[in-house]
């Protein structure tokens, strides 16, 4: 329930990325929501849920955004292994570190995508931009703690639906035992 | 007792002089006033009598004026707020139906100017609407409301009334992906429409586009419109693709530095056509490629 949950709001995710935020300033209806969900998930979910969710969005984006299928699915199998090992392994998984890391990885994970590009389709990417590579960032940095919030509150409130939901079904029908 | 009998008849004869006198005096007033009247003469007393009432009238007329405008202003304002609200409601609706037919007059326009060109081009175009925007900044494609099932082939070119909007490089059923013209992996032979001088034009992203292989001796000026050369059969000669925005020549090397602004505003675009004429050659062409050397 909560993969499917946390898929379908990815799913909306990138329709509102690829439609309605497109209207928005640069500068504000940008943040790249569907990497802040990646990271997120690298911290709640467990590495089966997370892959197959990181695979559902990385699928999805190669569908709708960019030329070479298959990019997106690499980015965002590899972006959520590296979050999730980095936060199962060290104290990166404490929450006050979260956030940063959040902002850390994008511009990192931009970074390599620039690289593995312009090795492997020379003249594919425009000039690489500093100013909008650190915009993007700080965007998505200060975007990433409301959003945090958010699919905090409802990973909560789909977790406790499901044991909820559990411990109704192991209820005996003898109630005078 | 006598000397009181003649006090009494004093004080009678004295009463009876005054109302005498007054009497008289009333004669004579009427009498006055009578002959100021007679022939209709605004008189002396006339005057009096208006100068004496002018300004009780005025005080009582200034007192009533100021209460209409106390009713004008106060009391009336309950109902104008009434009022008021209705008329904002009113004009909410009207600038909310303004914007409609403003939006429509738009939408009108631009669709007129694409009717008359897909009227005035030759070749079948198939209408399609923009439904979703690349969100990278990485690469610039557009997803389309037209698929396979209306006859859409990657390869095929999508052009608007302004010029080139790019090639189809993915397709669904009902849905395709268009790589934009301004991409950085594509490039079109062109020429510069008034000097005839041909270049490649690649995609520079969000920058437009850069046109390249120009010699310095080449007569390039801004402003001048960048047309598509058509050499290799994907774009028909003479379309335009935008207009020099800046020319640069380095002191190093053969060619010159040319900025072009795109002519299609590729963040605004709602609709495009595409060229499906193409469907028949880019077919034949991939079934060539496909087919094996030794046949």
């Amino acid at each position: 329930m909560v993969t499917v949950t946390f898929i379908l709001l990815g799913g909306f995710l990138i329709v509102a990325e690829t439609t309605f935020l497109q209207f928005f300033p640069d500068w504000l209806g940008r943040p790249d929501l569907v990497f802040i969900l990646l990271v997120f998930t690298a911290y709640k979910f467990n590495w089966f849920r997370g892959l197959l969710l990181a695979f559902f969005l990385g699928w999805l984006l190669d569908v709708v955004s960019g030329v070479f299928l298959g990019s997106y699915l690499l980015l965002s199998l590899l972006l959520f292994s590296i979050v999730k090992f980095l936060s199962q392994n060290s104290p990166v998984k404490e929450t006050a570190y979260q956030i940063p890391l959040v902002g850390v990885s994008y511009f990192v994970v931009q970074c390599l995508f620039y690289l593995f590009f312009s090795m492997a389709q020379p003249g594919a990417l425009p000039p690489w931009s500093w100013s909008r590579v650190l915009q993007e960032t700080i965007i998505l940095f200060v975007a990433s703690l409301p959003c945090f919030v958010f699919l905090n509150w409802l990973y909560e409130k789909v977790s406790q639906r499901r044991l909820v939901f559990r411990s109704m079904k192991r209820r005996s029908g003898n109630r005078f035992r | 007792m006598k000397k009181k009998n003649s006090d009494r008849k004093k004080t009678q004869s004295f009463v009876f002089f005054r109302l005498f006198l007054l009497f008289l005096l009333f004669i004579i007033l009427v009498l006055i006033l009578l002959s100021s009247t007679v022939g209709g003469r605004f008189g002396f007393f006339h005057q009096l009598s208006l100068e004496a009432l002018g300004p009780a009238q005025s005080f009582f007329t200034q007192l009533s004026q100021g209460g209409v405008r106390l009713k004008d202003k106060y009391i009336a304002l309950w109902k104008v707020q009434e009022e008021n609200e209705q008329l904002r409601i009113e004009l909410d609706t009207y600038h909310s139906l303004l914007d409609e037919y403003r939006e429509a007059y738009s939408l009108n326009r631009y669709l007129q100017a694409e009717l008359e060109f897909k009227k005035r081009e030759p070749f079948p175009a198939l209408m399609a609407r923009v439904v979703g925007k690349d969100p990278s900044f990485w690469f610039q494609t557009l997803i389309v409301d037209r698929g396979s099932k209306d006859g859409v082939v990657v390869g095929m070119v999508a052009r608007t009334s302004r010029g080139v909007v790019g090639q189809v490089i993915q397709v669904a059923t009902n849905y395709s992906k268009i790589l934009l013209a301004n991409a950085p992996s594509s490039a079109i032979d062109v020429i510069v429409q008034k000097s005839r001088v041909r270049g490649i034009l690649k995609g520079a992203g969000e920058n437009g586009y850069v046109l390249h292989y120009v010699l310095k001796n080449a007569d390039i000026n801004v402003g001048d419109t960048i047309v598509t050369a058509g050499i290799g059969g994907v774009f028909p000669s003479g379309i335009t693709l935008g207009t020099v925005s800046r020319v640069y020549s380095n002191r190093r090397g053969m060619f010159q530095e040319i900025e072009v602004k795109p002519a299609v505003d590729f963040a605004r675009l709602e609709s495009l056509f595409i060229n499906l004429s193409e469907e028949q050659l880019i077919i034949d062409e991939m079934s060539r490629s496909s087919a094996p050397q030794g046949e």
